[in-house]
């Protein structure tokens, strides 16, 4: 009961699918999908892209939240891990494995996320993707790079229409400036700008 | 078969009568139409297979966008005031901005009278001449998330734009595209 007054969840629809009372968009929240009473999710349309089949395929930390014009855009084995206090403002989150999101972490509008470029580089490998993709997401999968995970330290900060390439990683406490395209991994408590992105200087670390 | 519909009956999903599209392409998105306003026969057009999901149409009254074949669109805007071709087997990624006008005059002197003219104690006035520049993409190019691309740009075939360039000149065929402002290089992508 209280589960579902937090997260605007209509009680009338329990156990059916999970509706979010609050929700302009007529869908449900899949049902391997892990949150509970202290997260938020502003709609179910988040979710229109939603393949994955793993259990669980997107865990919400303690307190996290995901609002408007998030997109969680997870192939069928894909996994996402939001931590705790953690805020999805907007983001495009692209997963065909794993992408970890750290505790506290601020990620702002417009901001992808992605472990996989999903188009092969090669011109004719990425016409054969483009044909079978187009016909059903799922069939592509074998003619795709292999994707390479993503992970986001605690208490990250991404200024907004960041990109985060496939195989990076970002420190603890680091901070991503508007537009930038990080293309290489990056330490903790550095401050880092530009496409591609470079470090500018360094932060004090937290106590 | 080809679907204007929406997934789930949150939109009316009528299409602008002047919307062309190919057998099994589809649009999806609540904001698709919100900025059309072409009036041009073909105001849209998609050929076959191409998926537009979440992508943004705002064309002008005069504007239209012509989409080929086996294209995956994927919440990009696209902002035609004249043209914007787009060829067969091209892949635009999320958040890309294309546009074949600037929308507002260089001089500032021009752009005091623009302001006036779209402000709603401006009278009716008419804005002054801006300029536009059609947009052309070749065959099998790919635009990855968070480019720019700017009026009069032509795209080459087989292209590939790197994340968050900002393309301000036309592109060769086969070149491999990044940075802002883009610069090109001949030598095909590794990976």
């Amino acid at each position: 009961m209280e589960l579902s007054r937090a997260v605007g969840m209509s009680e009338t629809s329990m156990p059916g699918p999970r509706k979010l009372a609050h929700d302009w968009f007529d869908g449900s929240i899949p049902d391997n999908v892990s949150f509970d009473a202290s997260n938020y999710i502003d709609s179910s349309y988040s979710f229109r892209r939603f393949r994955s089949q793993r259990k669980p395929a997107l865990v919400l930390g303690h307190g996290s939240a995901i609002y408007t014009n998030t997109t969680l855009d997870l192939g069928h084995s894909a996994q996402v891990r939001v931590g705790a206090f953690a805020l999805l403002n907007g983001a495009k989150i692209i997963c065909d494995e794993e992408i970890t999101i750290g505790n506290y972490c601020l990620i702002s509008w417009n901001v992808v996320l992605m472990d996989n470029f999903r188009a092969p580089k090669k011109l004719i490998r990425r016409r054969a993707y483009l044909d079978a993709v187009l016909r059903n997401p799922d069939s592509a999968a074998s003619l795709q790079d292999p994707p390479r995970p993503v992970t986001i330290g605690s208490n990250v900060w991404i200024g907004h229409d960041a990109v985060v390439l496939p195989g990076v990683s970002i420190g603890t406490g680091s901070v991503i400036g508007a537009r930038a395209v990080v293309d290489a991994s990056l330490p903790n408590y550095c401050v880092a700008i530009g496409n591609p992105a470079r470090i500018i200087r360094f932060l004090a670390a937290a106590s | 078969m080809s679907s204007g519909e929406t997934r789930s009956g949150w939109s009316d999903g009528l299409l602008p009568a002047n919307v062309r599209l190919g057998s099994e392409s589809r649009i999806a998105g609540p904001d698709a139409f919100k900025r059309f306003f072409s009036k041009c026969d073909v105001g849209l057009s998609l050929g076959d297979r191409t998926c537009a999901d979440g992508v943004r149409f705002a064309i002008g009254e005069s504007g239209r966008i012509l989409v080929g074949a086996d294209c995956y669109l994927d919440d990009c805007i696209l902002l035609a005031e004249q043209e914007i071709r787009i060829g067969h087997h091209v892949i635009i990624g999320w958040n890309t901005t294309i546009s074949d006008s600037d929308f507002h005059p260089l001089a500032p002197a021009e752009r005091v009278l623009d302001a006036i003219a779209l402000s709603p104690a401006g009278g009716g006035r008419p804005r002054p001449a801006i300029i536009c520049r059609p947009v052309t993409i070749g065959d099998d190019v790919y635009i990855g998330p968070a480019c720019t691309i700017l009026k009069g740009v032509e795209i080459g075939s087989g292209a590939y734009i790197e994340p968050g360039s900002v393309v301000t000149r036309s592109i060769p065929a086969l070149a491999h595209v990044r940075g802002n402002p883009a610069t090109w290089s001949s030598a095909e992508p590794s990976g």
